[in-house]
């Protein structure tokens, strides 16, 4: 590899070859780009010197690094190029120039803010995230996601623009911008910086961009989406506020809620939206206890939840490709017509529940053990309850409804080649990273070598006997609940309807509140512009009536009542300015 | 053996094309819109009175792991964690809480699916040989005025 490849941001390279993707018309070149870039993307970080600012420049006293590669961010970035390589070859069998590049964009945007050294060059990437994602919802073509779109550009921009404002204020009082943790949120712009993060991070109460956006995204627009904005998110909480407090009861809030929309929610698609809030939850709880052991279970289990996120919102994208909905009351009894689909989808499911043998065992076990030796007790059983909740929406509901179940009758072919192997792929991963290291350096120790505190993480052994053990429990009882449930009729039936959430606040009342302020200024604006000419035509008048050449103070010439009132006001204006000096 | 068998083998001995032949009927959807692949991996699905066996298999397994309890010391640093078949009671519990929770909030928060305005069909890249392709509806919208 060439020297000034190894000292070049990967996410600039992503970005490049996603602009030049979006004038070729040529699919083939096109999806050639799409694949060869994250390939040697992942080469150039491999060979990326860590802890060096790679790329500088300074402008108007703002010393920007473009490129800092350390053990934090390592994983993340190459989570993302990894996503990136599979997002690709999950949309081989499409021909849109404007989701491709896009797509690559958005994954180089996010990857160069993951590599920033500094808050200017975050916060610049930080945007392009925003501006280049909205185009996976907007391909869509119909005008649900028309609108969705737009109320998620909206936000995402408001994320960024208290992103700068927050950056102003750090500039301000401490004149450097170099990505330094905040020890305290009253730090002058740590509380804004914290929100902007939190937005994109979908925070509970600011969460509903993404269950209303990502499921009215296009089939590979999901796929794409559920990668970058939250992982991002997390990897700048993990930056600039580890340890902080706060973080563990808003992660743990973040894993319990979503739990119960998902079991009511019709849409998979949906459903998967929840669980990804009550995932980015587990990992946000462990930034806030902020131990090597909690941080290291945060960046694994984001890189973990970057492969089997992406192979569930696969393969109910496979699933939406070929029946055209993802509504449970209408799915069912897939499995007949898309077994290998099936499959893929049990392997995502399988992990996302931390099923021994599988990716989120090894990298959840550390984010519970972190929080349990903290002594958080009710933390600690939020985080339980929520993980039976995974079992719930992500590991039965998704493929229980969708494949299995009542059968709704649909026959339709197997998902297209290119989504089979691009779920395979990512079912290997999710596979190869969850098992005991059979040999040296593979398995779970392979992941746990990149980690942020490597030497911790080789201390630290989740194929314990007790771990196995316990989980093994808490989710074979668990199945065993939604068995007897189910023979007792007591779960309840999937029905098709929308599920207020808090975007009820402003797709309904404040969208309400705007139409009828725009309905009352409709019919109050024409009478108050009347109220206001009538009394403006009668000031005038008045006026006319006094001061014009025919007024009565012109009536006794101007040595008369003129002169007086000249007087008068002379008078008081030095009246008031004897008053006042 | 036929005149139609190919000579060709391979390393393992076995015909070629057969073994190609094979490999094809095992990724072609029949006439009836069931993928063969299908009864190999979830056959079992179908079998006669598989959601009694399910249950029971579940019960077993779940006493099993429970019991391990007695044999198995668990380490944990929440003391009340180590009490036997902690895990399995609170993953019980929790799935059965929320599974039941499940009716009360979808009554209280379901709304009918036009409830913001038109839901909107499919996404533009479904597939498009499916009946029913995508097709923009214009109804009624919150963005309509």
């Amino acid at each position: 590899m060439p020297a000034y490849l190894a000292s070049l941001n990967p996410g600039w390279l992503l970005i490049v070859a996603g602009v030049i993707a979006l004038f070729v018309k040529v699919r083939v070149v096109r999806q050639a780009i799409s694949i060869i870039a994250p390939v040697i993307g992942i080469l150039m970080l491999a060979t990326a010197q860590h802890g060096v600012d790679h790329m500088t420049y300074e402008t108007l006293g703002i010393k920007l690094s473009f490129y800092r590669v350390d053990s934090l961010n390592f994983l993340f970035g190459l989570a993302f190029l990894i996503a990136a390589l599979l997002n690709a070859i999950y949309a081989l069998h499409t021909d849109n120039k404007t989701q491709d590049g896009m797509a690559l964009a958005y994954a180089g945007s996010a990857i160069a803010a993951t590599f920033a050294g500094d808050l200017m060059t975050l916060f610049i990437f930080w945007e392009i995230t925003a501006i280049t994602s909205v185009f996976m919802v907007l391909q869509a073509g119909t005008r649900a996601s028309y609108f969705a779109s737009m109320r998620y550009l909206g936000i995402q921009i408001l994320s960024g623009v208290l992103l700068l404002d927050g950056i102003a204020y750090v500039w301000h009082y401490q004149g450097d911008l170099s990505l330094q943790a905040f020890s305290d949120l009253n730090q002058p712009g740590a509380l804004i910086i914290f929100i902007a993060f939190g937005i994109k991070a979908a925070f509970p109460f600011l969460h509903n961009w993404l269950q209303d956006a990502y499921p009215k995204a296009t089939v590979t627009g999901a796929v794409v989406l559920s990668a970058f904005t939250t992982k991002l998110a997390v990897y700048a909480f993990a930056r600039l506020f580890p340890g902080q407090h706060e973080l563990i009861w808003i992660g743990a809030v973040m894993t319990c809620f979503p739990v119960f929309f998902a079991v009511i929610e019709n849409d998979l698609r949906k459903v998967l939206a929840y669980s990804t809030n009550n995932q980015v939850g587990f990992m946000i709880c462990a930034i806030g206890v902020g131990t090597p052991l909690a941080l290291n279970g945060a960046v694994a289990h984001a890189f973990a939840d970057i492969l089997f996120k992406g192979l569930l919102f696969m393969s109910m994208g496979a699933v939406l490709y070929r029946t055209g909905t993802t509504k449970a009351n209408e799915l069912g009894g897939l499995y007949r017509s898309m077994p290998w689909t099936t499959l893929f989808c049990l392997v995502g499911a399988i992990s996302i529940s931390a099923m021994p043998l599988f990716s989120a065992f090894v990298t959840k076990s550390m984010i519970l053990s972190s929080v349990a030796s903290t002594g958080m007790v009710v933390v600690w059983l939020m985080l339980m309850f929520a993980s039976a909740g995974v079992l719930e929406h992500s590991g039965i509901k998704i493929p229980y409804f969708a494949f299995f179940g009542h059968d709704s009758g649909k026959r339709v072919k197997e998902a297209p080649f290119n989504m089979l192997l691009a779920m395979g792929m990512a079912a290997f991963l999710c596979i190869a990273i969850g098992l005991p290291a059979f040999l040296p350096g593979f398995g779970y120790e392979w992941l746990y070598s990149l980690l942020p505190y490597p030497i911790e993480a080789a201390s630290y052994q989740p194929f314990t006997l007790g771990h196995i053990l316990a989980q093994l429990q808490l989710l074979a009882l668990a199945v065993f609940a939604f068995v007897l449930l189910q023979r007792l009729g007591l779960y309840p039936p999937e029905k098709p309807g929308v599920i207020l959430d808090t975007d009820w606040l402003y797709r309904k009342a404040g969208y309400g509140t705007a139409r009828w302020i725009d309905t009352v200024w409709a019919k109050l604006g024409p009478a108050m512009t009347a109220t206001f000419r009538t009394l403006s035509e009668r000031a005038y008048d008045r006026l006319v009536d006094t001061f014009s050449p025919r007024g009565v103070l012109a009536r006794n010439g101007v040595s008369g009542g003129m002169a007086v009132w000249t007087t008068v006001i002379l008078g008081v204006v030095l009246l008031v300015s004897y008053l006042t000096s | 053996m036929t005149d139609e068998t190919p000579t060709v083998r391979d390393s393992s001995g076995r015909f070629v094309k057969q073994a190609a032949e094979t490999v094809n009927a095992m990724s072609r959807t029949n006439d009836e819109g069931i993928h063969p692949m299908a009864k190999v991996l979830f056959g079992w699905t179908e079998a006669k009175g598989i959601g009694a066996t399910l249950f029971w298999v579940m019960a077993g397994l779940s006493l099993v792991l429970v019991l391990a309890d007695l044999v198995i010391h668990r380490h944990e640093e929440i003391h009340f964690a180590s009490s036997i078949g902690f895990y399995g009671l609170w993953g019980f519990l929790s799935f059965s809480f929320v599974v039941l929770m499940g009716w009360p909030l979808g009554r209280l928060l379901r709304r009918d699916e036009d409830y913001y305005g038109d839901a909107g069909g499919p996404p533009a890249d479904i597939d498009p040989d499916l009946d029913g392709a995508p097709l923009a509806s214009h109804g009624k919208h919150e963005g309509d005025h």
